[in-house]
């Protein structure tokens, strides 16, 4: 079978997969399975751009959204009110949806690495490639070099990104107990005890004994 | 390569970027009465801003990092502008914001950063940095509008421009895609100078789609619809940053990207704009006469507004630009005195918002009455105010330009909108306040005497508009 | 190129064989008699009184913002760590510089008490 037409098919395979999942995520009820939808629509793309030989962006796309964006997106979903008719029952629902999801992201794993495998180029003239470099290689030098402002200004927006994120959601509420080891263990003795020395006293009847000076703690 | 002329000409910008840095961290570092140096430095530093951009203006345009960032005369006069008018804006809204116990410190430092966005975005030379100065400038504004965070009105606000504001985004990033798949350029000089495009129709969808930005941060019709709730919603020391120094930033993000960038698709989006401008003046208009409130009607006076800029943009040559720019200049002025008698008027536990809210303002603050009466006057367009030289120069533009029709149209629903704004001034002026309420200005000297001086100002340009003008059209390379 | 990722289908196919594996194998030669009692949910002893899904507090919501952004940093440092000695000094700079701005939010995040659980 011609190589490039492999290819090609893996590409509309990709393509199909990724647009199938995206078109699920929308329309899927239960939020939990429209996540997962959304991380099959992730990995399809991973999977065309290394077909494209973008593999750090690949790479980027698995560890960023598919590892970071989705965790924030779970947790997102278990922020919100779920109806829990849903919710309850359990685990063996998601478990059919889950195992499709791994599936066809192994199946797409294995066509792509299968088909590249042959060493096949069919994406036109990979310009790191051309130059001797790896993709990666390739990408930094055009971002440190071309690229360099839009590079910094990226760093201001993670700034702002943090700077919002912890202007909206974050709330000191009162009347929390909690311990603090640093202030326990910079207790000083002298500010916490007296020691009052005093006389011993005789108690007006003879038949009760004499009372050892008294140490008075205060708390 | 970088090299350190490339940082010299990004002075002003990285100046800035330290600035909002440090009063980040002053937030973080500062405790309880020491926090009211951060208001004062923060204003100091947008106007050392103003002076570091003016005074190491170079002559002619010069560009750096690659030609991803433009320093030119254009940029300058939207820098300046920027720069004053959120410094204003921070004079108006100190006591609104202790009133209301939002955070000041996170107010100003992303209020700051929204501005390194304007800066960078009016300065752009590269798809990749108009795109990164506006998510700059966006991501800092969604966060401010949600600022308030016990407010519904203001979280729904937040939800409603955030969802759109990303929709508009991907809109403009997928049309900058095919600009890119057709020009095989990101750089704006260069898509400006292929030659025998592949796909012409591909680079068709791709100005279409950077209209539709464009639409959306203007918020031109039918791009609006966030319009009103946001202004509303928002805390009103974050609309009046929505409602100025985001409209110089829009003007600058369609000069960039229509004239310097899609300059040669110019017979194209031109009859697009005048589209947008035509429904931007119906609707900004039509609506605006039944609002209530006076945010949502600012709301709606700010797309029919929008919609006269656009006259100017109609024309594509630098007559129209600077019109247009000298449009953009004075709605954000005029826009900044309004939303600063908004702020002036309110207290703790009382926005002063609804147009009732106004009534009899004469008898009890003359001297506030007669300020909204010069803003209202300079919105309408009611000569010999700012506003006025505004309308009559994009008139003249969409005039020369052959868009006769059009100035008409313009014309006309100027006439319908002088109603809604004199109804302002009607129930200052002639109608007895509210009894039990007492709306006063708030009594803080730095606001009333600067609010003043805006106001005033607009009596001062409105009849001494020249040498601004002529500073507009020397930028973009008109000596008269 | 893209044969070099043989190593990982194999890593990938080991580690989904052994995972079912274990399994198959826990369920063959392990004994299992179920009982209703067997099968409900512990909670100290008595009865359940709530679902064991409830709503998530917004504060891991920061604290997985915080993650993303950090993350995303990370992934500015591959490219530059495979270029860096081709760049030389400037490299360094401009990396210092971004990490700087990151550290600076950090900074912040700390002071403010953003990383305090309470």
């Amino acid at each position: 079978m011609n190589p490039q037409l492999i290819q090609l098919i893996m590409f509309y395979a990709f393509g199909a997969v990724a647009v199938g999942a995206a078109l699920a995520v929308i329309t899927l009820r239960n939020s939990v399975h429209a996540v997962l939808s959304l991380v099959l629509t992730f990995f399809s793309v991973a999977c065309i751009w290394l077909l494209a030989e973008a593999e750090f962006l690949a790479i980027a796309l698995i560890v960023v959204y598919v590892g970071a964006v989705m965790v924030l997106f779970l947790f997102v979903v278990m922020m919100l009110d779920i109806k829990m008719e849903q919710v309850r029952e359990g685990f063996a629902r998601y478990l059919p949806v889950g195992i499709i999801v791994a599936l066809v992201m192994l199946a797409e794993m294995i066509g792509m690495i299968g088909v590249r495998a042959m060493g096949l180029h069919v994406m036109g003239e990979d310009p790191a490639a051309a130059a001797g470099l790896s993709n990666t290689a390739w990408l930094g030098h055009a971002l440190y070099t071309q690229f360099l402002l839009p590079f910094e200004i990226a760093a201001i927006i993670l700034t702002v990104g943090i700077v919002a994120a912890v202007a909206l959601t974050l709330r000191h509420r009162g009347g929390v107990r909690h311990q603090s080891a640093a202030e326990q263990v910079a207790v000083d003795p002298r500010t916490r005890m007296r020691i009052v020395k005093m006389a011993s006293e005789t108690m007006p009847t003879e038949t009760v004994p004499p009372v050892a000076p008294s140490q008075e703690t205060s708390p | 390569m970088p090299t350190f002329n490339d940082f010299l000409i990004l002075l002003p910008e990285a100046y800035l970027t330290v600035a909002a840095c440090v009063i980040l961290l002053m937030d973080a570092f500062l405790k309880g009465g020491q926090r009211v140096a951060i208001h004062w430095l923060s204003i100091i530093v947008l106007l050392v801003g103003a002076w570091l951009v003016i005074d190491g203006q170079p002559a002619t345009a010069v560009s750096g990092f690659s030609g991803m960032f433009i320093r030119d005369p254009v940029a300058e006069i939207l820098k300046v502008f920027s720069l004053l008018t959120t410094a204003l804006m921070f004079i108006y809204s100190r006591g609104y914001l202790r009133d209301r116990n939002i955070n000041e410190g996170e107010y100003y430092a992303l209020t700051l950063f929204a501005v390194i966005g304007i800066m960078v975005l009016v300065s752009a030379g590269s798809l990749v940095t108009v795109y990164l100065g506006l998510e700059l400038l966006t991501l800092s504004s969604y966060a401010l509008v949600a600022l308030n965070r016990d407010s519904k009105l203001s979280s729904e606000a937040a939800i409603k421009y955030f969802v759109l504001g990303a929709l508009a985004s991907g809109m403009l990033l997928y049309g900058m895609s095919m600009i890119y798949g057709a020009t095989h350029s990101l750089d704006l000089a260069t898509i400006l100078h292929v030659q025998n495009v592949e796909w012409r129709n591909l680079m068709l969808f791709g100005v279409v789609f950077a209209i539709v930005g464009i639409g959306f941060k203007l918020g031109a019709a039918p791009f609006h619809m966030w319009i009103p709730d946001v202004y509303q919603g928002a805390p009103t020391a974050v609309t009046i940053f929505i409602g100025t120094a985001q409209k110089i930033a829009a003007f600058g993000m369609a000069y960039r990207l229509l004239d310097s960038g899609l300059g040669a698709y110019a017979h194209e989006w031109r009859m697009m704009l005048a589209v947008l401008a035509v429904l931007s003046l119906a609707i900004g208009n039509l609506l605006a006469i039944v609002q209530t409130n006076l945010k949502r009607l600012l709301a709606y006076s700010t797309i029919s507004h929008m919609g006269f800029l656009l006259l100017g943009l109609v024309e594509a040559n630098p007559a129209g630009y600077s019109a247009a720019m000298f449009y953009a200049i004075s709605y954000a002025l005029t826009s900044a005195a309004a939303f600063g008698i908004i702020l002036a008027m309110s207290r703790a536990g009382f926005e002063c918002e609804e147009i009732d809210d106004f009534k009899g303002l004469n008898q009890r603050s003359p001297w506030f009455a007669f300020l909204m009466m010069l803003v209202m006057f300079s919105l309408a367009g009611v000569p010999p105010l700012f506003g006025f030289f505004g309308k009559l120069l994009v008139l003249q533009s969409a005039i020369d330009a052959g868009f006769l029709w059009l100035a008409v149209v313009g014309a006309v629903f100027a006439i319908i909108g002088l109603y809604y704004y004199l109804r302002v001034v009607k129930v200052m002026y002639f109608d007895a306040p509210v009894e039990g309420t007492d709306v006063r200005a708030q009594p803080d000297m730095p606001l009333r005497f600067v609010l003043s001086l805006n106001a005033l100002a607009l009596l001062a340009l409105g009849i001494a508009w020249g040498p601004l003008f002529a500073w507009c059209q020397r930028a973009f390379g008109i000596t008269a | 190129m893209l044969a070099e990722y043989w190593p990982v289908l194999l890593f990938i196919a080991v580690a989904i064989g052994l995972g079912i594996a274990l399994l198959v194998i826990g369920l063959l030669a392990g004994t299992s008699r179920p009982t209703a009692e067997k099968l409900a949910p512990y909670e100290c002893g008595f009865e359940a009184f709530e679902d064991a899904r409830m709503k998530f507090d917004v504060r891991y919501y920061l604290i997985a913002i915080l993650f993303i952004i950090f993350d995303l940093e990370i992934a500015f440092l591959f490219p530059w760590a495979t270029v860096f000695s081709d760049l030389g000094v400037i490299a360094l700079v401009e990396m210092g510089l971004f990490l700087l701005l990151l550290v600076i939010g950090f900074a912040y995040v700390w002071k403010k008490g953003a990383l305090e659980w309470e």
